[in-house]
This record gives C-alpha cells, sequence and structure tokens, in this order.
C-alpha cells in the first residue's frame, strides 16, 4: 500500500488540513461534558463499570473491588454514599464469584446505583430527603434482583444440578468428583448466608444514614 | 470502498479501530471526541444492543473539509472486542476503507492480540478484502502501563508478532494520555483518502 503519493498535491492539502484540525500544541477548548468525568472522584469508578459492562474479566472485577474499597475510605464520614458503595461491592462480589451465571438483571442494577452514586457525588447540595429516596429506590432495586437470584438458586438445582451451582462453589468441589446434592445444598445455604448477612449489614446502614441525616 | 458521490463532490471514508477487547479502541476515540469535540464539531455515539448489555459499536464521524474539490467526511467506528461477538464485529467491517488496529501491549494479552489480528482477516476475506491491499496501521497500546510496573512487550516482539510481514505503519501509543492517538488517526485518515484516490483514477 502506498505512502508514495506524500508529494501530490491532495496528500499535501489533506495533511495540512489534518494539521490544522488536531494540532496538539494548544489545549483543546474545554467542555463541560469533557472535563466531568476527570474532576468527579468517582471518574475511575465510572470507566471499571463500562469495562465491566462491556467485558467481564478478573482485571476489571479487581479494579472494581479495589476501587470501591478507596471509595469506602474517601467516604467514610457519609451513611448514604457509604450504602452505595456497599451495594456496589456485594454486586461486584457476586459476579465475581458467579460469572457467567450471573443474573442478567444484575448489570441493569449495578448501572442504576452507580448512576444514582454518581449523581449524588455530583450534587453535594442535594437535599437529605432527596438523597435517602435514591438510595431506598436503588435498595428495593437490590433487594429485588436479590429476591431473584435466590429463585433462581433454588429452582434450578432440581431440574439441572450441574449448571445451577455458581463457579465459585464449584471450585471448592473436588476437581473430578462429581458434584452431589449434599455440596449442592451446602453452596446454596452458604449463599442465602451469605446474602442475609449482607443485607443484614446493609439494612442497619440505611438505619445509622436516616438518623443522622 | 468508500462512499464517493461525484456529483455533490464527497467521499465518505470508513474507518474501523479493531483489536482485542478491552485494548483501548473506544478510548482512542473518546480521546479524540474529548480533545478535539469544539474543532471537528461531532458527537460521539455509542450504540447498544437492544435488551442486552454488550456495546455494539462507537461512532465518531466527522467533517475534515473540502480537500481538492471533494469534500471529506470521516467516520470512525470502534468494533467490540470480545470474541463471542464476532457477527458485530463482521458486520461494522462491511465497507471498510481502512483499519486501525489497536493492539494490547500488555505481556498477558500477547495470545489475544494475535487471535484477534487472525480474526481481522478472517473477516475480511469474507468482504473479498485482505490485509496485504487495505489501508491498516497498528498502535500498540497501552505503553504507558510501564511507569505502573506492568509487564509490557516490547515494540520489536509485538513487531514481530503482528507486523513482521506486512510492515505496516506502527505507533507506540497510550490512548489514555494521547499519546500517538493523533498520529495514528492522521495516518490512517492519510493512507487510507490517498488509497481511494488511487482506485478513483
Amino acid at each position: 500500500m502506498a505512502d508514495s503519493s506524500n508529494f501530490d498535491p491532495l496528500s499535501t492539502a489533506l495533511d495540512r488540513r489534518l494539521n490544522e484540525l488536531f494540532r496538539e500544541d494548544e489545549p483543546a477548548p474545554a467542555t463541560p461534558a469533557a472535563e466531568k468525568p476527570k474532576s468527579s472522584p468517582l471518574a475511575e469508578l465510572k470507566k471499571i463499570v463500562l469495562s465491566i459492562d462491556w467485558e467481564i474479566t478478573p482485571e476489571a472485577l479487581d479494579s472494581f473491588s479495589d476501587q470501591v474499597r478507596l471509595l469506602k475510605g474517601v467516604y467514610q464520614g457519609d451513611k448514604v454514599i457509604a450504602v452505595f458503595l456497599q451495594v456496589l461491592g456485594s454486586l461486584g462480589q457476586y459476579i465475581k464469584s458467579s460469572r457467567s451465571k450471573v443474573h442478567p438483571s444484575t448489570f441493569n442494577v449495578l448501572n442504576s446505583v452507580f448512576a444514582r452514586l454518581d449523581e449524588i457525588v455530583s450534587t453535594p447540595k442535594m437535599p437529605p430527603a432527596t438523597r435517602r429516596k435514591l438510595l431506598q429506590a436503588e435498595m428495593d432495586a437490590y433487594q429485588g434482583l436479590r429476591a431473584k437470584i435466590t429463585q433462581r438458586r433454588t429452582a434450578e438445582p432440581a431440574a439441572k444440578p450441574t449448571v445451577a451451582i455458581d463457579t465459585a462453589v464449584r471450585t471448592q468441589a473436588p476437581a473430578s468428583g462429581p458434584v452431589t446434592p449434599e455440596m449442592l445444598a451446602r453452596a446454596v445455604a452458604e449463599l442465602k448466608e451469605f446474602i442475609r448477612t449482607e443485607m443484614n449489614a446493609l439494612r442497619q446502614l440505611v438505619k445509622v444514614a436516616a438518623r443522622r441525616e | 470502498m468508500a462512499f464517493i458521490n461525484l456529483k455533490s463532490k464527497i467521499i465518505q471514508v470508513k474507518i474501523v479501530y479493531y483489536g482485542p477487547g478491552r485494548g483501548g479502541k473506544t478510548t482512542n476515540l473518546e480521546y479524540i471526541y474529548r480533545k478535539f469535540h469544539q474543532r471537528i464539531k461531532s458527537e460521539m455515539v455509542t450504540v447498544k444492543t437492544h435488551g442486552d448489555r454488550t456495546l455494539f459499536f462507537d461512532f465518531l464521524p466527522f467533517d475534515i473539509g473540502v480537500i481538492n474539490g471533494y469534500q471529506i467526511k470521516i467516520q470512525l467506528y470502534t468494533v467490540p472486542g470480545q470474541v463471542k461477538y464476532n457477527a458485530t464485529r463482521r458486520l461494522v467491517l462491511r465497507g471498510v476503507d481502512g483499519i486501525v488496529f489497536v493492539a494490547d501491549a500488555m505481556a498477558v494479552r500477547r495470545e489475544k492480540n494475535i487471535q484477534s489480528l487472525k480474526n481481522l482477516q478472517e473477516n475480511l476475506a469474507s468482504y473479498k478484502k485482505n490485509l496485504q491491499t487495505i489501508p491498516w496501521v497498528i498502535q500498540y497500546n497501552k505503553m504507558d502501563l510501564v511507569e505502573q510496573g506492568i509487564p509490557i512487550m516490547a515494540v520489536e516482539l509485538l513487531e514481530h508478532d503482528l507486523n513482521r510481514q506486512l510492515k505496516r505503519p506502527s505507533f507506540a501509543a497510550s490512548a489514555l494520555k494521547g499519546t500517538n492517538v493523533v498520529a495514528t488517526l492522521k495516518k490512517i485518515i492519510s493512507l487510507t483518502v490517498a488509497s481511494i484516490r488511487k482506485e478513483l483514477l
């Protein structure tokens, strides 16, 4: 392929035009849309949420957990934001443990929780009642998702036991042995216990947040 | 083949950013959009499939103005990088005039780069095109990660893996920081317009 037309008038004119259009020696005029993600403390998390929406990779999920942990430290004094981050952390953990078996609604909930959190963080003067309302709406969505996951996990073992078991649980099973009903039951019980613990912690945080605001 | 309207003297050029998943294709377009948004007077569009979380493609159209009597319109596309979305990738490649292959310089992505380039060749073949004749350049992205201690492949190794036969123009880049994003873009536009012109003559 040719680079030989460098000296013809069209190429010269084109190069000149491209140099004008894409000159980098001066800062491009700032646009609010372009600056917002950079200035937001959630910019990195947003990037990771979008990455997960694009492709679920162990790297993205690890970055997600790290970023949530970091933000928990930053916002430890703000209970509403802390609850949002707790929910995001739980969703990340669930996606990581379930991978391809993850419930399809999870990504809608994840995106929605993040969008509301972003809204709260980028609106420092938002009235406390509005913040609580947004949080409650996302908590309802999260609980709805939890119910769907539990329903699916309890329904599927009877029909297709080897498919229903999630990746994290499967890795705990002996590599060569079959998955027994006892192992399945134990896995489901562990999962239920995990969700119950998470939800109790979240409820406590919501209560504390409501009292303080 | 580019869309060319000889009557109204408009040439529409389609350039596709191709490469493995999470290699930085979208980041390239985002940088161009963010940096030159007001100059190119355009909007970046991200298209999602219905009822599906998967991004379909990103699209950034802009005019570069009248060159030698022809108004040249550029359309930049990205494809979803994941292996399972090959049908989408093939669809986006329809009518492509020029390609930027965005390779991921992280050492752990070596195999994925090679697979993706092979996949590009296969998909081009379905449109009776090939890498020997179509204008394309390679960008070795994420070079900045070396600063964070992440193992990065040397340019020589990347060249050996991906560019030893065809020897296309290549750029060591960081789409996140903008390093060589514009150089890559300028090069592919120049090569593609030159190629279209050659076909026209």
